[in-house]
């Protein structure tokens, strides 16, 4: 599956997988914010601030191409509404519309790709978001290819049984049938989620998870947040001052 | 239908954001009093089964299939709240993994798929009963909240200045409509197929409501969803009326007072309605 990619690059090592999640989450709030806010000279800001996040793909020791290639995800997305925005006469706004979203995009991954999942929802929990939320999001995280595997076992069970045969000239048998698998494994999700709690409570769980390592904002830390949200910053307000 | 970031203006990702954060707040507190702590590893697994539930294929006919979205599924299941934080989870996770949908624009689709989506589809289900209407209740809860999530998305990028041709929008409501009565059609399907394995899971429905409820539900968050998408592209009527009333000098105070009187007259006109129906009624 695509998604374990981003997992394997997270357990890198590089002096952006050693900080703290809170600080490049600040970082990458910051960016986000420049690019959705800019609207002039983009045609200059939008390179700078590729550079800046290219920079920053080297310094963690991230595969160029293959982050690159990952961020083009929102493309299908994206790339529709700027053919419909050229099509009504706009074609700068569609090209607009596609690199921020692009760099977007790219620096989410730059912050999800030096992270592991869990340790950054636990610095969301600092940020004030709700725990019970993110606890759900850790639930679903650690169980979603788990769920996914048996989903596929299902269909792949109904397809060696001649219901994909089927599919052309009568779909209300191979229908019914999806149904059925659905609602069973709606039902086994249930049960095994009972089942987890159950274990959950067996090993003395009190209502949060424990941390192997505690998280101290060092020193280090803070320079990482000031540098890496000043950078963008400085970027757009160069561009502004020497092209606007 | 999930904004990526870029797409929206300042205005409208900031407000949807302001909004989200209180709600999702709310509503998360809400689910956790519903149960205890076996909660949080129940509802995870209801998002991961959202998830899987996109890998098994629905044959629609000629070589096309669909698959379920959800929104109104966990509604049934679950309840409003709980629901509602399965579906902020999954967006967040979808947003941070997957690149499905932006991060700033997070606020703009938890309130388009989680808050009004979610809510559009039990709304029916409540109303709906456990009478006979209620195949069609839940089938109209699902195709509401894809169809309400799928016109508040694209009234918001309208109003962030996404241009779209008149007809192009037609056709995307065409698109929402066909998707809509997929989701229905799959959503009573594995609802029926529940019914039979475990009945338990499902939320109950109270004994019976008045269908003319129902259909006045259905019909009015239908006409508010496509009305707001057909507003967000036409020019504003209080900024119209606007142009035409009032010295011009005061600009925020002018558009102020007329959004104010129009709010008054949208509620002298309810309140209106709402006792003449109630004289009827008690006669």
């Amino acid at each position: 599956m695509r998604h374990v990619v981003l997992e394997r690059w997270s357990r890198g090592e590089s002096c952006v997988h050693r900080r703290d999640p809170r600080a490049k989450i600040v970082a990458l709030i910051t960016f986000l914010a420049v690019v959705a806010t800019a609207h002039r000279a983009l045609a200059w800001l939008a390179p700078g601030l590729l550079l800046l996040l290219l920079a920053g793909l080297v310094l963690a020791k991230l595969p160029l191409t293959g982050a690159l290639v990952r961020a083009a995800l929102v493309v299908p997305f994206t790339g529709v509404f700027a053919l419909i925005c050229w099509f009504a006469g706009e074609p700068a706004l569609g090209l607009r519309l596609l690199a921020k979203s692009y760099l977007s995009a790219l620096a989410v991954i730059w912050v999800v790709a030096t992270t592991p999942l869990p340790a950054l929802l636990n610095g969301f929990e600092m940020t004030g978001v709700p725990r019970f939320l993110l606890m759900v999001c850790q639930f679903l995280y650690r169980y979603l290819f788990v769920i996914s595997e048996e989903a596929q076992h299902m269909s792949k069970a109904a397809a060696a049984r001649g219901t994909a045969a089927r599919n052309w000239t009568a779909p209300g048998p191979s229908f019914r049938a999806a149904a059925g698998a659905l609602g069973v494994l709606f039902a086994r999700s249930y049960a095994r989620a009972e089942d987890i709690h159950r274990a959950m409570l067996a090993r003395g769980f009190d209502g949060r998870f424990l941390q192997l390592h505690s998280e101290h904002f060092r020193p280090a830390d803070t320079v990482f947040a000031l540098v890496a949200s000043l950078a963008p910053v400085a970027v757009r307000l160069t561009v502004e001052r020497v092209v606007g | 239908m999930h904004i990526p970031d870029g797409f929206l203006s300042t205005p409208v990702w900031a407000a949807l954001d302001t909004a989200a954060v209180p709600a999702v707040a709310w509503v998360a507190r809400r689910a956790q009093r519903g149960f205890d702590d076996r909660q949080a590893p129940l509802l995870g697994l209801m998002g991961a089964f959202v998830f899987a539930a996109q890998l098994i294929n629905f044959p629609v006919g000629a070589g096309t299939s669909g698959h379920l979205v959800g929104a109104a599924l966990l509604a049934f299941t679950l309840g409003p709240a709980a629901a509602s934080v399965v579906m902020t989870a999954i967006l967040g996770i979808q947003a941070l993994v997957f690149q499905d949908g932006g991060l700033l624009a997070l606020g703009a689709n938890i309130v388009n798929m989680a808050l009004v989506g979610v809510l559009a589809g039990y709304l029916p289900y409540r109303l709906g009963g456990a009478g006979e209407w209620r195949r069609f209740s839940i089938f109209a809860g699902a195709s509401l909240s894809v169809v309400v999530a799928g016109c508040l998305a694209l009234s918001e990028l309208l109003i962030s200045g996404v241009k779209m041709q008149r007809s192009l929008v037609g056709i995307s409501l065409a698109v929402f409509l066909v998707s809509a009565i997929l989701e229905g059609v799959i959503t009573l399907g594995v609802v029926r197929s529940l019914e039979r394995i475990q009945p338990t899971l499902l939320q109950d429905s109270p004994p019976h409501k008045s269908p003319a409820l129902l259909f006045i539900a259905v019909a009015a968050v239908l006409l508010a969803s496509v009305g707001v998408l057909f507003a967000s592209q036409a020019p504003d009527a209080i900024e119209q009326l606007t142009d035409h009333a009032g010295p011009r000098s005061f600009g925020w105070l002018r558009q102020a007072g007329t959004g104010l009187a129009g709010l008054a007259l949208i509620y002298g006109v309810c309140l209106a309605i709402g006792r003449t129906v109630s004289r009827n009624r008690s006669v």
